[in-house]
Formats: structure tokens, sequence, C-alpha cells
């Protein structure tokens, strides 16, 4: 520890203003408070001090995501270890697991922060780490057999296109995350949809049939049997960290304790799917409108859209009634779109987006709401 | 399929499958020009909704009566001998354009006088766009739609209408979002229509989730 400071201390001269190196000065700024608490103090005014900062809460998202990383490595191992009838110990599925995702998490994060960092530098603007926490969501939202340079592809369009020509972290209409995963289901739809989402069917180790999810069988008519336990627990198909509902709970419960996280959000969410499930439930006629409308809440990536993406408070809404109406809406739309949509089996992803791009519209009549009521108030 | 389910169709169709800018990019002047703050893009919206929910039938019946192939053979049946001359013939495609855009000029200009003398505060506002309405890309593009579609006379209401919302809802989110981007720092040659552009595309990523949408109620 002594030793990098000292050695940051040695080489800092060469980054303040007329350093030689000044023009590398944001890349030096974000080594050094990445590696050492910056001692900055406030100047003048006064000032709401406490003791989190950008770092700090994108830190206790990736927390949050740590245990739907670790389960979804495991995932990946054991389904692609069962679909051949070999046995296998958790070790083994999260050897292979960890061989499918880490190099995944390598491209992602090095493209994005490589962008980040090359726009920092170019407008003399300190790095943030807006990044850190979209560049562990778009690995775990992608099939593990996704080649990898589409993930660098798609991480650089969102990055350059959903971010940083917005004017970089807090700027964004949309969630960067999801922009790079609607990027690769529009323009690489082969690797995206269908039964792909075993590793190992592409080599073809595999048996393709063994990698139906219950929203792809749903969406092409099919009667499907949910099986309430292993869908909760993430005991199927899918996208590397969506699966298991229960980790997104560990997941919600530590953004809700650290009150990082949105519980408005996530809870109206919930109601909203719920609600337009049993609508449908009442309709009743075929297996998709007979789906148990609970069951919306643990197939597909809804827990982990609810909790992780539809939170994001940079393209949320930012009023408290805002983020109910904001949450409600997803979670219609979501099951909406699963149901009545064949072409996208899934709904949280689209739905998400929508209420993004409506999300500034929400909350510019809930503030007008207020100003009137309040208005009304002072008439009164 | 009952009548309301397909009404309900329609009317999600072209509210958000076919939505005019997200899908067809019609009338992209008025939509950039006009969604910088939301009071004028609601105005706007409204008013071209307005116009689409009167014009896109008024299209229809004269698609319908006088355009199409065959369409002026009411003229025989009021009376006209056919041995005069004989309307199921006669095909008036050639004069799509111009009689589409006359009904919709004669009709921007009623409405031009109504919102005058209605609401002066909203006229000004609107400035120059509202008599633009009359050559908005997505008014005469829903006109002439219509001949693809084969709609019904009430179809084509909800046509209209539907349209209309689409755009309406398209141009206020756009402002709202446009609102909250004067705070941003946007890099400058990217600023206004630049960045504008791109804001619209990824608004089209959101949209894009209607496409294929199917209503199958009591199936």
């Amino acid at each position: 520890m002594k030793f990098l400071r000292n050695t940051l201390d040695k080489i800092k001269p060469n980054f303040e203003k007329d350093g030689k190196l000044h023009f590398l000065h944001s890349t030096f700024d974000a080594l050094e408070t990445f590696m050492f608490v910056p001692n900055h103090t406030t100047k003048g005014g006064a000032h709401i001090r406490d003791g989190i900062d950008l770092k700090r809460t994108m830190f206790t998202v990736i927390i949050a995501l740590v245990p739907a990383l670790l389960f979804g490595m495991w995932n990946v191992g054991e389904l692609h270890f069962t679909a051949q009838n070999i046995d296998s110990f958790i070790i083994d599925n999260l050897i292979y697991g960890a061989m499918k995702v880490v190099p995944i998490i390598v491209v992602s994060y090095l493209v994005g922060l490589g962008i980040e960092f090359a726009f920092c530098q170019v407008n003399g603007h300190p790095v943030n780490e807006g990044f850190l926490v979209s560049g562990m969501l778009i690995p775990l939202i992608v099939p593990a057999d996704i080649p990898l340079w589409m993930v660098a592809v798609a991480t650089a369009f969102a990055v350059i296109i959903g971010k940083e020509v917005f004017g970089g972290t807090g700027m964004n209409i949309l969630n960067p995350a999801l922009t790079a995963r609607v990027f690769l289901y529009i323009a690489y739809p082969v690797e995206m949809a269908g039964d792909i989402w075993v590793s190992g069917i592409k080599d073809g180790l595999v048996d393709a049939s063994s990698g139906a999810t219950y929203l792809g069988d749903l969406g092409v008519g099919k009667a499907v049997t949910v099986d309430t336990y292993n869908a909760f627990m993430g005991f199927m198909p899918g996208s590397i960290g969506e699966t298991s509902t229960l980790m997104c709970l560990i997941g919600a419960a530590i953004l809700i304790v650290s009150g990082i996280g949105s519980w408005r959000i996530m809870l109206a969410t919930v109601i909203g799917a719920l609600g337009m499930g049993l609508i449908l439930n009442a309709i009743g006629g075929n297996p998709y409108y007979d789906l148990p409308a609970y069951q919306h809440l643990i197939i597909g990536g809804f827990a982990f859209g609810a909790v992780f993406m539809a939170t994001d408070p940079v393209s949320a809404a930012h009023t408290q009634r805002g983020k109910w109406i904001y949450g409600i809406l997803i979670g219609v739309l979501t099951v909406l779109i699963r149901v009545f949509n064949p072409a996208y089996p899934e709904g949280i992803m689209f739905a998400i987006l929508f209420m993004n791009v409506m999300a500034p519209l929400v909350d510019n009549y809930v503030v007008k709401a207020n100003i009137k009521r309040r208005l009304n108030r002072v008439k009164a | 399929m009952g009548i309301v389910e397909n009404y309900l169709n329609i009317g999600i169709k072209s509210i958000f499958v076919d939505n005019m800018i997200f899908a067809y990019f019609l009338g992209m002047c008025s939509y950039l020009a006009v969604s910088k703050k939301i009071g004028t893009a609601v105005g706007l919206g409204m008013a071209v909704t307005f116009v689409l929910l009167i014009t896109v039938p008024l299209n229809w019946l004269a698609y319908n009566f006088i355009i199409k192939e065959g369409a002026l053979s009411w003229l025989n049946t009021l009376g006209v001998s056919t041995n005069f001359a004989d309307f199921s013939g006669v095909n008036l495609e050639v004069l799509k354009f111009i009689i589409f855009i006359a009904v919709v000029a004669a009709f921007v200009q009623l409405t031009e006088m109504v919102v005058e003398k209605l609401s002066p505060a909203l006229y000004n506002a609107l400035g120059i766009f509202l008599p633009l309405i009359a050559v908005n890309c997505s008014i005469l593009g829903a006109a002439l739609f219509l001949p693809g579609k084969e709609f019904a006379f009430g179809e084509s209401v909800v046509y209209g209408l539907g349209s209309g919302i689409g755009w309406f809802l398209a141009v206020v989110a756009l402002a709202a979002i446009r609102e909250k981007l004067s705070y941003s720092n946007v890099p400058k040659g990217l600023r206004g229509l630049g960045i504008t552009f791109i804001t619209v595309g990824l608004m089209a990523f959101a949209f894009l989730s209607f496409i294929g949408f199917k209503l199958p109620f009591g199936e």
C-alpha cells in the first residue's frame, strides 16, 4: 500500500498543471481515486455531507450483482454438463462457467472503459465510474456462447451512442446495458434468440432441444408447466445472470437496505406484472393467458430486469410518484409484450426501454401536478 | 374477430407498430422543429391528431367515391344514363395526390382559422407550423396508405385517430427528453439537431417492442 502511495505521489507532479503529462491527468485521477480515498474536501458554501459517492454507489450495485453472477457461472456449467449426461460437481460447473463468462466480462470492461477513458481524455473531464455497473450488467444479460466480438461491438455502441454523445454518465436517456442488448437482439438475431441458451449447442456438443426456455415454448403456443421451484431457484436455461429469481432477490435486498435501488420501482414493477397477469388469467383461453400470474415473475429475465435494470437511477423516473407509474407500466408492458407479441418471447427488455423513453414525460407531468396542487393550497 | 377487437387491433397497430415517426419517418420536419418545449409539442401534437382524425376519413370518402376505379359508378345509379357516360370504367388514380392534398389543405386552412379564433396563444406558439401541417408528410402519408389497407369507413376513422395519437406520443416524449437534454453536456458538434436525431433513433429502439403485436382476444 505504502509503496503504491509513494509511487503515485512521485509521478503525480507530471500530471498536474504545467506538468509534461498534463493531458493525461484525467486518467491519472481515475487511477488514483480508484486506489485511494480522495482527499478533496468541499470548498465554500453549505453542502450535504455524506460518505457516499458515485464510486461507492456503483460498487454496492456490483456487490449486489455478485450472487447472480456466481450462480450464473455455476448454471452455465451445470446446464452444459447435464445436457450431455455428464456428472459434474460444483467446482466443475464453476470452472466451465468461468471459462465462458470471464472472457465476456473482460471484453465488456476493456472496451467500455477504454472508450470512456478516451472520451474523458479528449474532453478533459475527470473519468467517473459510470461504466462499472453497465460493464457487469452486459455480460449477465447475454447467452453464454455469444461471440466475444459481438460483446465488443454492442458495448461500444452502447457507450458511444447510448451514453457519451449525451454527455457521459448521468445524462443518458436509455439504460446503457439494455441498449447493448437490444442492439445485439436486432443486429444479430440468430445469436440472441431461439434455442441457444445452453452452452455447447453451437459446437454441436449439446442437442438444441435442451436449450428451449419456458418463454420460447410459450411464444410458439405450446402449453407449458412451469416448475415453480426450479424457475425460482434458477435451474433453467437463459441468459447468464437472469435465471435465478432467488439471487436477484438477494441483490434486491442489498440494494434496498443500502438505499441505492428504489424499492418503489421494484415493487411497482411486480404489482404491474401481477395485475396484468391476473387480468389475463381471468380472460383465459390459450396457454399463455392461463399461465399463473405469479409465474410471470419467475420465468425469463423479469426479476433481473426489475431489480437491476428498471432501477437505474439515471434513466428511470426521478419523482416518487413518477417511479410508481414508471414501474407499474413496466410490469404491465412486460406481460403484454410476452403474451401478445410472438415476435419477442421476452418483454422486460423492451418494456424498460420504452419506459426509459417515457420517463421524462412522466416526471414532467408529476412535477406539474405537484406545482398545481401547492398553488391551490397557497390560494386556499 | 369481433368488431371491437378489430378496432382495438387497428388502433394499437397505428399508434405503436406503424408509428408515423418511428416506423415510417413521416412528418419529421415539424417533429424535429417543434419538439423543444413540451407545451408547444402538445399543441402541435393535438393539431396533427385532430387533422388526421378528420382528413383520413375524408380522404377515405374521396378515394372510395371518386378516385378508385369504378368508384364514380354511383353517378349512374343516381340517374346519369350509361348511354351518356359509363362511370364504372373511370379510374382517377392519377389524381390521387392532388385530391388528397386539396382535401388536407382545405381542412387545415379551416382548422387554422378556428384555432386563431379560439386560442390565439396556441396560434402564436405554433406559428408557421400550423399552416405547415397542410404539408406534414404524416398526414398525406396516412391518406396514401389508405388504398393499400382496404379499410372500411369506421376502420379508417380509427386508423386516423391512432396515427395521430402515435405522432402525438412521439413528439411529446421527444420534447420531454429534449427539455432534459438541455442540461446535458453534449459534444459541441452534436448540439441541436445532431443529438436530436440520435435520440430519435434510440427512441425507435423502444418502439420496436410493438412490432408483431397481435391481439387474439378470446381465441
